[in-house]
C-alpha cells in the first residue's frame, strides 16, 4: 500500500470514530469530542493530498490551517451554548434537551 | 561521509513505516477511548492521545509547521475549552463529567455503529478504487512562502477566518452575559 492510501485510510479511521461518537454520545460534550475528531480527520487528508501528489502544497497547509481556526471558533461557541443549555435546563444530555414545548 | 548520509537515508526509508504504525496505534487508541470512554475526563485525554498522534503524521509528511499548530491550538486551546465546558457543566447529584447509561444503549450503539461505518465504508471503496500513487516527498514548505500566500492571494479567506473567529468570540461572551443577567 503506498502512502497516500495509508494516510487517507487513517484519516477515514478518524471520520469514522466521530461519525459514531458523535451518534451514540449521550452529552453534548462527548459530542464535541467527537466533531474535533471529525475535523483532524479532514485536516489529516488535505495535509496528506497536498504533500504527496501534484496539487501544490502550500495552499493544501493553508487549508488544513483555517480548518483549525474554524475548530477553534466552533469549539469556542459550543462552549458557550453548552454554559447556557446547562444553565437553562440543568442538565446536557441530549435526551433532556430534545423536546419541543408546544 | 558519503556513507553515512546514505546509512541515514536508508534508516529513514526503514524507520518510516514502524513509526508510521506508532502514530496509528496512538490515533486508534486514543480515538476509541475519546467515543467510548463512560467518564468525560477519560474521553478527552483520549482526544489528546489522537491529536499528538496525528501531529505527529504532520511530522512524517514533514510539514512540521502544521504540526506545531496542531498541538498549539488543539492541543493547546480546544482541549482547555472542551475541559473548561466538562467542569461547568457539573449535574447537581453527579459527577462533573459522567456519561449515564441510557435504556435503549444496545440499539443506539447499533445504529451509531451502522452510521460509522457506512460512510466508511463507501469512502474506503472509493480510495482502494481511485487513489493515485503517492510521489516521493516533496521538499519542505517553508513558513515564508505560506505566510505570502495568506497575505497575498489568500488574503480574503485570512480575513473571513478572522472575522468568523472574532464573530465567535463575541457571540461567547454575549451569551455568558445573558446567562448572568437572567440569573
Amino acid at each position: 500500500m503506498n502512502p497516500l492510501v495509508l494516510y487517507h485510510l487513517t484519516a477515514l479511521l478518524l471520520l469514522g470514530f466521530g461519525l459514531f461518537g458523535l451518534t451514540s454520545r449521550k452529552t453534548l460534550v462527548g459530542m464535541l469530542i467527537s466533531v474535533e475528531l471529525m475535523l483532524n480527520g479532514a485536516g489529516l487528508a488535505l495535509v496528506a493530498s497536498a504533500r504527496l501528489t501534484p496539487a501544490v502544497d502550500a495552499v493544501g497547509q493553508i487549508g488544513t490551517l483555517l480548518v483549525m481556526g474554524l475548530a477553534a471558533a466552533e469549539a469556542t461557541l459550543v462552549l458557550a451554548i453548552i454554559l447556557v443549555v446547562s444553565k437553562r435546563y440543568g442538565s446536557v444530555e441530549t435526551i433532556d434537551i430534545s423536546k419541543l414545548k408546544g | 561521509m558519503e556513507n553515512i548520509t546514505e546509512y541515514l537515508n536508508c534508516l529513514v526509508e526503514y524507520l518510516k513505516y514502524p513509526v508510521f504504525g506508532i502514530y496509528l496505534v496512538l490515533i486508534v487508541v486514543g480515538g476509541l477511548t475519546a467515543v467510548l470512554s463512560k467518564n468525560l475526563i477519560r474521553a478527552l485525554i483520549g482526544l489528546i492521545l489522537t491529536l499528538f498522534g496525528v501531529a505527529g503524521m504532520y511530522f512524517l509528511m514533514s510539514a512540521p509547521f502544521i504540526a506545531l499548530m496542531q498541538i498549539l491550538i488543539y492541543v493547546g486551546a480546544v482541549t482547555v475549552l472542551i475541559f473548561f465546558s466538562i467542569m461547568l457543566t457539573r449535574a447537581p447529584d453527579g459527577d462533573a463529567g459522567m456519561e449515564t447509561d441510557g435504556k435503549k444503549i444496545n440499539k443506539q450503539v447499533i445504529l451509531a455503529l451502522i452510521s460509522g461505518l457506512a460512510p466508511a465504508f463507501i469512502l474506503g471503496i472509493i480510495i482502494f478504487q481511485k487513489m493515485p500513487g503517492a510521489l516521493p516527498l516533496k521538499p519542505e514548505t517553508s513558513i515564508t512562502i505560506l505566510g505570502g500566500l495568506l497575505v497575498g492571494p489568500y488574503s480574503l479567506a485570512f480575513e473571513l477566518i478572522s472575522v468568523v473567529l472574532f464573530a465567535a468570540m463575541a457571540g461567547a461572551v454575549l451569551l455568558g452575559f445573558e446567562r448572568r443577567d437572567k440569573k
